[in-house]
């Protein structure tokens, strides 16, 4: 390594345009942080891979024909589609585990590493700096579901006629719809990971409080709701991100009504309750990270 | 300009910062010196705004840190060389840090070329040692152009290539008219760098004086004597305070509690022949023992009265 002369002061004082902290500069930051470190290009691969690869495994599979068992009536149009877009999204449900951990890392990888300290040095409002990561991540994330959902779609939609006798239908809005849900999905539970991320702090307890929001929650809220028969802990269920997430993906026909007692949301509700878990968490997050030591 | 008024930090029970007060001016070299755990590290912190005083304010620039309009262009800042994710090469460091401030990529390339980084500058941060790290933080902290700059330990883990390299960028950003405020455990390092010292211990400062003034006062305390006769040179200089200390060459004594001046004059009232006649100028390290040894002293006592009570 060679040592240079001190010359520091080559641009000091110059009368050009001066360099201030600005929004803009915070968000360039974010997107140039976000694709520097190689988690992100990972996580990004395999997002998409997972959802090709599982889509194409699920149109081409064919369940084994048994002998005598009764042929299957055929599917409505409406049914045909629903099940054009489950095979299109079936695998960004793995996808979006991968999308959590890399919301958590976001945040809890400059924890671990100390970065959060030079990131809190150039933006010492703190609060800019949590909200320019969050639309990074954001707009990151709803495009890799944009790509691997509708890439998925694109990739085996003209393969369903031949395998599953499924004629799918770009122009039939609800297909459409299904996915951009379930890009919308996708962003909001990174969203969703980073908020728990930056409370918790830690790379490991970050992505396992994710994960187990996701994962592990909706099987201890299902299990207590048949355990008890209490339709108040089946509803709790219903409100999960991964349950009102599984409703933004559906094809559909939901419809937002309360039937003896249970619940059950339509997409535009489904989208506002999981944006409702997003924005408490996240004001929970910038709350402590303004008020804590970094 | 950098000033502290009345500045606490506590964690829980622990005090880490205890009321300092202090200035660290523009256009010189202030070093910050404690042994580890007196709380350099903490102040700095609290001048950026990473830790929230728990009393007390600090200011640079006459501000707030968080209410500056381009911190990055006010404070450049080396808090430690763990400050860096891992995962990210040098110059994509650099660039995201830059663009907070829409600071020009040209500028990159020069923090970069002037810290020695242009061979490493693409590898990721993770691989990099001790002293790679450190010229990686101080490119962070030059990085917007700054008239002040905190440097929390600089030379920890350069080789003396580097540390001199440090020394005279400091040296050279303060004649540049800058602010410069560094800290270090190296105190015969600081003798050499700064032109002013505030030294802490246990949260507090012991003392905020110039370079020459610190040393002064173990300066002078004793002179170095050759002669060829020191029994009779003893007789010579006895008195009250006059202590004679033998050292491993038979010619060789140190003198205390009387002028270098005074000797010669006694010696040549006597007759006796000296060599050499060396008041012995106190190196910082002794100067900051002495002032941290009376730090220690006073908190153990206050300790044991505590136990009394």
């Amino acid at each position: 390594m060679t040592t240079t002369a001190p010359a520091p002061g080559a641009s000091h004082g110059a009368a050009t345009h001066t360099p201030r902290l600005t929004f803009g500069g915070i968000l360039r930051s974010e997107f140039i942080k976000l694709f520097t470190v190689r988690s992100t290009f990972w996580c990004i691969v395999i997002i998409i891979v997972l959802s090709v690869g599982f889509g194409l495994l699920a149109a081409t599979v064919q369940a084994p024909a048994r002998a005598g068992a009764p042929v299957a009536p055929a599917l409505t149009v409406a049914q045909q589609q629903a099940q054009a877009v489950s095979y299109a999204t079936i695998g960004s449900e793995i996808g979006e585990l991968v999308l959590a951990v890399l919301g958590a890392l976001v945040i809890t990888g400059e924890y671990g590493t100390g970065m959060i300290r030079s990131t809190l040095a150039a933006v010492p409002k703190r609060t800019p700096a949590l909200i320019g990561k969050a639309i990074v991540l954001a707009v990151t994330s709803f495009i890799v579901g944009l790509v691997s959902l509708f890439g998925t779609a694109a990739a085996i939609f003209p393969l369903l006629p031949g395998t599953k006798n499924i004629h799918p239908d770009w122009t039939d809005w609800h297909v459409v719809e299904s996915l951009l849900g379930g890009a919308v999905y996708l962003a909001l539970i990174a969203l969703i990971a980073f908020s728990v991320g930056a409370i918790v702090h830690n790379s490991a307890g970050g992505i396992a409080a994710a994960l187990g929001l996701v994962l592990v929650l909706p099987g201890l809220v299902a299990l207590f709701g048949a355990l008890t028969g209490l339709d108040w802990i089946k509803n709790i269920g219903v409100v999960l991100p991964s349950a009102v997430g599984g409703n933004l993906s559906d094809y559909g026909g939901r419809t937002t009504q309360v039937v003896s007692g249970l619940l059950t949301l339509d997409r535009l509700d489904s989208g506002l309750v999981l944006l409702g878990w997003f924005v408490v968490l996240f004001i929970v997050a910038a709350v402590l990270l303004k008020r804590r030591d970094a | 300009m950098i000033e502290a008024i009345g500045l606490t930090k506590r964690y829980g029970q622990k005090t880490a910062v205890d009321g300092i007060s202090f200035t660290v001016k523009p256009g010189l070299v202030t070093g910050f010196l404690g042994p580890n755990g007196a709380g350099k590290s903490t102040t700095m912190r609290l001048i950026v705004g990473l830790d929230r005083p728990t009393a007390g304010t600090v200011t640079v620039a006459g501000r707030h840190y968080a209410d500056l309009k381009a911190p990055l262009r006010e404070v450049g800042v080396l808090l430690d060389a763990k400050a860096v994710h891992t995962g990210r090469s040098a110059r994509n460091h650099l660039l995201a840090m830059a663009a907070t401030h829409g600071i020009p990529r040209k500028r990159v390339d020069e923090v970069i070329d002037l810290t020695g980084l242009h061979s490493v500058a693409s590898k990721r941060v993770g691989g990099f040692s001790l002293g790679m790290g450190q010229r990686l933080g101080i490119a962070s902290a030059l990085l917007g152009d700054p008239g002040i700059l905190i440097l929390d330990e600089p030379v920890n883990g350069l080789d003396p290539e580097g540390v001199i390299w440090v020394r005279e960028l400091a040296r050279h950003l303060a004649g540049e008219g800058r602010t410069v405020f560094l800290s270090s455990h190296l105190m015969s390092e600081m003798a050499q760098t700064a032109d002013q010292i505030i030294v802490l211990g246990r949260g507090r400062i012991i003392a905020d004086a110039p370079v020459g003034e610190i040393l002064a006062q173990v300066a002078g305390k004793a002179v170095r004597v050759r002669t060829p006769d020191v029994a009779k040179l003893t007789k010579a200089i006895t008195g009250p305070d006059v202590t004679v200390t033998a050292s491993t060459e038979p010619e060789l004594v140190t003198v205390s509690g009387i002028q270098a001046a005074r000797i010669g004059e006694l010696a040549a009232g006597s007759g006796v022949v000296l060599h050499e006649l060396t008041p012995i100028t106190g190196s910082l390290e002794e100067a900051y023992l002495a002032l941290t040894e009376d730090e220690v002293e006073y908190h153990a006592g206050s300790f044991e009265n505590e136990v009394a009570s």
